[in-house]
């Protein structure tokens, strides 16, 4: 299934497309462009449109309007069938009445597939998700990680250009769900097609995508690199949405910067033009030893008092109670050497300017 | 303390005695209650108010009514247990037919029941009373009628150049064979002498043979011919005449033609193995016996009873109407129950048979 | 105590009910039939003597069968209609599905004779477009016959196929969508081998239903529209209850025949439609 003469995946463009329901807004100026071969992750909230676009995309829902074009010809007059897109749905949906052979083999039967061709694409497809000796069972009988890789060779033994997967995941346990995570990457980057991933899971989207499109109320918050969401998120939904995060609401300060009032400091002027609020990851916040200063000169310092220890494994994670009366967290290694903090400690903690995130927009 | 018990004693004694009380006023010789199967529905009602009710009052002896239907299986039922619940029974004339030649009723002492020789001799069998009739009569919708015609009997009714237009008759081999030899010209009192044998029998079905064509539908319960002929889906129909009188009442033009009718006992009996033969023998009286009590029961239920002097007590225009008013009564021939008791089986196989054809 | 002895305790009402309510009363009926008192075989030769009970017999098979054939024809597309409806309309439109069945079958009944008769509405119609001047003979048909008890028992088959439906998860038809198949191939390899036992059931309930039927055929029949319950009910109030009794053990039977034939076809259809790697 990987040699040359394989098609590759196809690019996928949303054009403007919108999508109401009565007054609401499902999806509203929905503008995206994936490229061809590219994993993308549609990462919402419920309600938030992800679902509406990709079953626009499938053909289940009709869009209000815009356009949308695989590799640059429209789609929305083509019934669903006519698309070429392989699809796995939360629920797996495999048909019940009929054999695991005759599930992955329905998409060929129904393109005419020569009898030894499609025997062979079959079992193909199943060895590919080590499923080859199942082909005789019913899909009641596999376990839920089973059933799932079986509707993943489904959806790809007719080798589509792309591939969606809606919340394919979230039926499975903790375990499973991260063992298929691999399997999915692995799938990827074996069949080159383009995958459209809708989820809820920060930590799927972050461990499996090219690129993460945030979505949020009908429209995309951000879309860039799972390091660079993470990093630089631009608003204070993505922000909060993805990872934990401190934010604090600034204010122009004297000489550029911006002032935390929360925290009582400033931070100087670099990016911080038109920041209304700056984000801070609890790992990007250290914990100073008892009354030494900054380990590093331009670090920002501030104190608090140690409410709450919460004790994760390699990690600890503080809830500090601020002078203002907010709390915020940080995060640190065990083992630094230091003894562990305890509820109602004194601390003083200092991060580095760059390591505050200007929020621009909410 | 110690008077608190006391009283707790006192009525914990009169509880514990109370139902031993009842149960004692029951047993007593004077206050026997006679259990007896009616008709139940709005007849039910009549017959509490009329006669139940006042007998109670009048001789201490109590009547509980049950609604039933279908008494002769009910009757079979109980004999076969052993233990009639039944005292005293109404009877339609094929179920006291069945249910006096299988011994299943007690006999009637008629100068216990009759003293005063009230009751003509066709209300009285050796195990039965007759407490009403009925009949089944031709009723006609007099505007479908082609104009200046009367139709006067089965004979016209069989007529379908004369009285064109959908017919209906009972899905029930009684009355409509003896309907048929009359409209063939037997007199009503020869009727069962030509249908006791196997040619009368072959004279009535190829007399229906003729009529059946014309038959839109064969009824089977009371209320569809009075629905037919209100909804003018048959414009003549046999019926039972109690019920086209109060379709006339209500506005529908029909009307009832007494010549050739088939006169209907209604029977009430004691169950054989009763325990309150007195008692029931005392309410059988009650019921049949008064002329004043049978007018106002023919004044509500126009299935009168056979007590002399019944029709003077009643409007003769309400006379008129009632089945066993001599006049209406002299047309019509009795149906003759234990013929029927004694054939209804082998000629109801015939006549179904004779439907499918 | 023992899990087995406990659970033995447990299922002791239900199988009294069934005793109680079922087992013995059909073995009243099987003893009253086959023996009087000496066992004895006269009440079934005498049924088959007269060709006019198997008449009746044959045409009780022919009306269930027709009843069941039109309830299934009728029925399942109305249940497939709402199952495709926005959930929010759905009830609504059940609701509609299930009034008829809080009226009783003698009211649906005599509704029809409005209906049908000469003075009706049909007829009616009929006449003011000229169509005919005369009435037509709508009612005391065999045809009426199959129209009121369609309409009686529809609901009860739209119900079954429904429920059957909505069990049936809306993903698969879009899963096989978006594999290739058209909306007809999704709907015939995938929605009606899924929906098919809830057919086949709406359908058997129909026909057990039908088989018993009473008032309808003697109301807005004709004279040959006898059915096997008419003939049980007449034999009944004569007494004579051993030919009763042997009237309803051949319609039982009848029944159960129908029944155990139904569902080995039907085992053998499902697997048909799902079987796809087949020449």
């Amino acid at each position: 299934m990987t040699d040359s003469t394989e098609p590759s995946g196809a690019r996928i463009r949303f054009h403007n497309v919108s999508k109401r329901y009565g007054d609401v807004a499902a999806l509203a100026d929905f503008d995206l462009e994936i490229g061809a071969g590219e994993f993308l992750t549609l990462l919402g909230p419920s309600g938030s449109g992800k679902t509406t676009a990709l079953n626009i995309l499938a053909g289940f829902t009709e869009a209000s309007g815009g356009d949308v074009r695989i590799d640059g010809q429209s789609i929305l007059s083509l019934p669903p069938e006519k698309r070429n897109v392989g699809m796995v749905f939360q629920s797996f949906a495999l048909f019940p009445h009929m054999s695991v052979f005759e599930n992955v083999a329905f998409p060929l039967k129904l393109r005419k597939t020569p009898k030894p061709v499609m025997r062979d694409k079959v079992a193909e497809a199943l060895d590919m998700v080590r499923l080859g000796d199942y082909a005789g069972r019913r899909p009641s009988e596999l376990s839920g990680g089973q059933q799932q890789r079986v509707a993943l060779a489904r959806a790809v033994v007719f080798q589509p250009a792309v591939l969606l997967m809606d919340e394919s995941l979230s039926a499975l346990d903790l375990k499973l769900r991260e063992a298929m995570r691999l399997e999915i990457r692995h799938l990827h980057s074996r069949l080159g097609s383009t995958i459209v991933f809708v989820t809820h899971d920060q930590g799927e989207a972050l461990t499996l995508s090219d690129r993460i499109a945030v979505m949020r109320d009908g429209r995309i918050a951000q879309i860039d690199t799972p390091d660079r969401v993470y990093d630089q998120p631009t608003t204070r939904f993505v922000a909060e949405f993805i990872g934990q995060t401190n934010l604090f609401d600034v204010t122009p300060a004297d000489g550029g910067g911006v002032h935390v009032a929360d925290l009582g400091v400033a931070i100087p002027a670099e990016g911080m033009n038109g920041a209304k609020a700056i984000s801070l990851r609890p790992e990007k916040i250290r914990a100073l030893a008892n009354g030494s200063d900054a380990p590093d000169a331009g670090m920002v310092v501030f104190d608090g008092m140690v409410d709450e220890p919460l004790f994760l494994g390699e990690t600890v994670q503080y809830s500090v109670n601020l002078p203002s009366g907010r709390t915020m967290q940080f995060r640190e290694n065990r083992g630094e050497g230091r003894a562990p903090l305890r509820r109602n400690d004194r601390v003083r903690l200092a991060f580095r300017p760059h390591d505050a995130v200007p929020i621009v927009r909410d | 303390m110690k008077h608190f018990k006391g009283k707790a004693l006192v009525l914990a004694a009169a509880l514990a005695a109370a139902p031993l009380t009842l149960t004692a006023g029951h047993a007593s010789a004077d206050d026997v209650t006679i259990t007896v199967a009616g008709s139940g529905g709005g007849l039910a009602k009549v017959m509490k108010m009329l006669f139940e009710d006042p007998f109670t009052k009048e001789t201490g002896i109590g009547v509980k009514a049950l609604a039933t239907t279908d008494r002769a299986s009910a009757l079979k039922a109980m004999m076969a247990a052993g233990k009639p619940t039944w005292d005293v029974s109404e009877l339609s004339a094929t179920e006291y037919a069945i249910a006096s030649a299988n011994g299943w009723l007690e006999p009637i002492n008629w100068s216990k029941l009759d003293p005063k020789n009230t009751l003509p001799a066709v209300a009285r069998a050796d195990d039965a009373v007759v407490v009403a009739s009925y009949s089944t009569i031709l009723a006609v919708r007099t505007d479908k009628l082609p104009a200046g015609k009367r139709m006067t009997s089965w004979a016209d009714f069989w007529d379908v150049k004369t009285f064109p237009g959908p017919r209906a008759l009972q899905n029930q081999p009684y009355d409509n064979l003896e309907f048929a030899l009359i409209a063939d010209g037997v007199a009503p009192a020869d009727v069962y002498t030509v249908l006791s044998t196997k040619d009368g029998v072959d004279r009535a079905f190829r007399k229906l043979d003729e009529i059946k064509p014309h038959i839109v539908s064969w009824w089977t319960a009371g209320a569809q011919p009075v629905q037919m002929l209100s909804d003018g889906e048959a414009f003549y129909t046999s019926a039972w005449n109690g019920r086209i009188t109060k379709l006339a009442t209500e506005g529908t033009p029909a009307a009832i033609v007494w010549n050739g009718g088939g006169l209907k006992l209604s029977y009430s009996a004691i169950i054989k193995g009763t325990k309150h033969g007195d008692a029931a023998h005392a309410y059988l009286s009650y019921l049949t016996t008064s002329p004043q009590r049978a007018a106002a029961f023919a004044k509500m239920v126009p299935y009168p009873g056979f007590v002399k002097g019944l029709y003077d007590e009643l409007p003769a225009e309400m006379g008129r109407h009632l089945p066993s008013h001599p006049d209406n009564a002299a047309k019509q021939f009795a149906t003759d129950a234990k013929f029927w008791a004694a054939n209804l089986s082998e000629l109801k196989e015939r006549w179904e048979a004779w439907l499918l054809e | 105590m023992p899990a087995a002895d406990r659970h033995s305790i447990l299922a002791a009402p239900g199988l009294l009910l069934l005793v109680t309510f079922f087992v013995v009363p059909v073995g009243i009926v099987f003893d009253q039939g086959l023996f009087d008192p000496a066992f004895t075989t006269a009440h079934f030769e005498r049924f088959l003597a007269r060709g006019a009970y198997m008449a009746v017999f044959l045409n009780t098979l022919r009306v269930s069968v027709v009843v069941a054939m039109a309830c299934l024809l009728i029925g399942y597309p109305v249940a497939y209609f709402i199952v495709r409806q926005p959930p929010r309309r759905r009830p609504v439109l059940m609701f509609l599905v299930l009034v008829p069945l809080w009226m009783s079958i003698l009211v649906r009944t005599y509704a029809w004779m409005v209906v049908l008769g000469r003075e009706g509405i049909v007829n009616g119609l009929l006449m003011t477009l000229g169509i005919t001047d005369q009435p037509v003979k709508l009612l005391f048909t065999t045809g009426a016959v199959y129209v009121g008890m369609v309409q009686i028992l529809l609901p009860i088959m739209i119900v079954t196929c429904y429920s059957a439906m909505t069990e049936i998860d809306q993903n698969l038809l879009r899963a096989a969508r978006i594999l290739g198949a058209r909306s007809g191939q999704a709907f015939a390899r995938v929605f009606l081998p899924l929906s098919l036992e809830g057919a086949v059931t709406g359908t058997l309930i129909v026909f057990i239903l039908s088989m018993g039927f009473f008032i309808t055929p003697a109301l807005i029949g004709g004279r040959r529209d006898m059915m096997m319950a008419n003939l049980i009910s007449s034999q009944v109030s004569q007494t004579n209850w051993g030919f009763a009794a042997a009237l309803a053990i051949i319609l039982l039977l009848a029944t159960v025949a129908v029944l155990v034939a139904a569902r080995l076809l039907t085992r053998r259809l499902v697997y048909a439609a799902a079987k796809t790697d087949t020449p």
